[in-house]
């Protein structure tokens, strides 16, 4: 019992830890990659090429003053960026880095809680996901951040219609809901030297899925909950310091967590970059280690194309975002599950 | 395990009280959900009584059931919102116009 | 009985009472929301793993996401009602509730020895839906068919509105 214990706290501290503690990175990769795009320099005052601009940015968000205004209501008020972290974190429980590994004649499995609905968990904790802003944008009680908030709610309930199409299409596709077999499958190449991944099975699903985790996390061509030339700043208006940074951070983790489906689904998961067997040879431990490695780099690609995408792509109109939702991805999701069912059912019959 | 028998009876009956005492349409509806679950409840637990999946599968009729009742109690509320100005039941006496 | 079983029913009964008792009705959409995912959490404990995931899904992530959205859009602490109820209505609502409570009770207190704990011997999604379209495929398109009608209902309710004709 004491050793379960052990395990799984050893196990949630670097889940945990590893997502939050990569956020500093990330934002270094944001501000310095849009002064890129942009032709301009960036942060890069702090440290060499400004990779101490993130830890200033803790400092001053640690040390300002919390300004908590008079009208909030103040029990949700303080509670609200608390749901948001939380619900971020919960889904990474499910997501492996790495396949089953034997360790002291044990085999442990790297996720936290291990389940064969893994996929079908994680998003049915991810649906709680709004409740953190919608609390904030009621609890702030102004006008800009209720805005804010249902329009933020709304969006990411539509988006959830087209993102389970694309999911259930791959459920269809792998037989499948445990993440440890979906990776199983995807494992291999074609011909000798296309990998065998989801992507390009399911490339439409790919890109529903997508768009998706664009509008679910809230960034940028779908940041409308935020929208500053309409909504000053939407939902966290009345938040100042490490309230603020708090949905900061929770932003960041739903999109750590949802690029993290998506690899799993369409590109992987943690199964071998190509080139990377013939790093590993016959030791177990550096195969562990590859498929960690492999996870990371995927990671890394996700958030830049992130990062890519916002700086490139303008905000949406809300009509237009959810006219894309509703009329354009919903039924293409719905013709590509018929179509993949189909498919999936002549296979096996 | 006999505990959750006594809750589900318990959830029915709030929900039976809520759903009589409270005076606007909302919490009615709110009221009501809590007694489907409580009723959900029970079918869980008699199928862990009985070894069928069956009564598990009624939960998942509920379900359907319940999120359809919610979404057209809501917008149907909604629409009286916007005709009448109010929610409470006890304002709401007229049937037609 | 474990702790987690007391602890669970516990959360459920607080969550509960703050549904019905609490005074702003945001609050008592949010104990709601609670109270589901304390149930999905039983469900998981009673060895459904599948129904406790459906529930928080459904119930938690959108069920009750509808309330506390509609409550947010009509603030009823702007416009409270203060008619008072009259005593003899409140008597009888409770003494309703309370007697069906202890028929309840009653009967199961009568009947709780002779229930038996099966083990279950395959819950799993996949033995789930092996029933569910062999056995129940009339039901669950019946389900798929009300599910329909509510989506065109919701748009019909909603769309009906005279006063500002909405662009087609």
């Amino acid at each position: 019992m004491l050793e379960l214990i052990l395990e799984t706290l050893i196990k949630a501290a670097i889940i945990v830890g590893l997502p939050l503690g990569s956020i500093p990175i990330i934002l270094v990769v944001e501000r310095r990659g849009a002064g890129f795009m942009q032709k301009r320099l960036g942060p890069n005052r702090v440290g060499p090429f400004g990779l101490m601009q993130p830890l200033a940015d803790v400092f001053k968000f640690l040390f300002k003053e919390e300004v908590e205004p008079s009208h909030v209501r103040p029990f949700f008020y303080t509670i609200a960026p608390l749901i948001a972290l939380v619900v971020a974190v919960m889904p990474l429980a499910v997501i492996p880095v790495a396949a089953p590994f034997d360790f002291n004649g044990k085999t442990i499995f790297p996720e936290v809680f291990h389940t064969d609905l893994g996929i079908f968990f994680a998003f049915a904790v991810s649906a709680l996901g709004s409740y953190g802003i919608l609390v904030a944008g009621w609890a702030s009680n102004n006008k800009f951040s209720m805005l804010g908030a249902l329009r933020a709610c709304a969006q990411m309930v539509s988006y959830e219609l087209s993102l389970t199409t694309a999911i259930v299409a791959m459920i269809f596709l792998y037989g499948s809901n445990d993440i440890h077999s979906i990776v199983a499958e995807q494992t291999g190449y074609w011909f000798g030297f296309l990998p065998k991944w989801g992507f390009f099975v399911q490339p439409v699903a790919a890109v529903l899925f997508l768009v998706g985790i664009f509008a679910e996390s809230n960034r940028l061509p779908f940041d409308l909950a935020e929208g500053e030339s309409e909504l000053v700043a939407g939902y966290h208006i009345e938040y100042s310091s490490i309230k603020f940074a708090i949905f900061f951070m929770a932003e960041y983790v739903h999109m750590l967590v949802l690029s993290g489906l998506f690899i799993i689904l369409f590109f992987g998961g943690y199964s071998l970059l190509p080139g990377m067997e013939l790093l590993v040879g016959d030791s177990a431990l550096m195969l562990t280690i590859m498929q960690v490695l492999s996870f990371i780099i995927k990671i890394s690609l996700m958030v830049w194309f992130f990062v890519w995408v916002r700086w490139t792509l303008p905000r949406f109109r809300y009509d237009q975002l959810m006219m894309l939702g509703w009329e354009r991805l919903l039924p293409l999701g719905i013709f590509n599950l018929i179509i993949t069912v189909l498919v999936v059912h002549f296979r096996n019959h | 395990m006999s505990i959750y028998y006594y809750l589900s009876a318990f959830l029915f009956c709030l929900g039976l009280l809520g759903t009589i005492y409270k005076k606007d349409l909302i919490s009615i509806l709110l009221c009501l959900e809590l007694m489907l679950g409580g009723v959900a409840l029970l079918f869980v637990l008699f199928s862990r009584a009985t070894g069928f999946l069956d009564a598990q599968l009624q939960v998942f009729f509920i379900m359907i059931i319940s999120a359809c009742e919610v979404a057209i109690g809501l917008s149907m509320i909604i629409s009286l919102y916007r005709k009448k100005n109010t929610v409470y039941t006890d304002e709401l006496k007229i049937i037609s116009e | 009985m474990m702790f987690v079983d007391v602890l669970l029913t516990v959360l459920t009964v607080a969550f509960a009472l703050l549904t019905v008792f609490s005074k702003k009705t945001v609050i008592s959409a949010f104990a709601l929301l609670m109270t589901l995912v304390c149930i999905g959490g039983i469900y998981y404990q009673l060895g459904s793993v599948f129904l406790s995931a459906i529930q928080v899904l459904v119930n938690a992530g959108a069920v009750a996401i509808l309330f506390v959205f509609v409550m947010m859009l009509i603030d009823l602490e702007k416009y409270p009602n203060n008619t008072e109820r009259s005593k003899i209505k409140l008597i009888i609502t409770v003494l309703t509730s309370l007697v069906s409570l202890g028929v309840l009770a009653l009967i199961i207190n009568n009947n709780i020895d002779t229930i038996t704990v099966v083990n279950l011997s395959d819950s799993s999604m996949k033995a789930l839906f092996d029933r569910l379209f062999t056995q129940y495929y009339i039901p669950f398109e019946l389900a798929t068919v009300l599910l329909l009608a509510a989506v065109v209902a919701v748009v019909v309710i909603a769309n009906n509105n005279k006063q500002h004709p909405g662009k087609e």
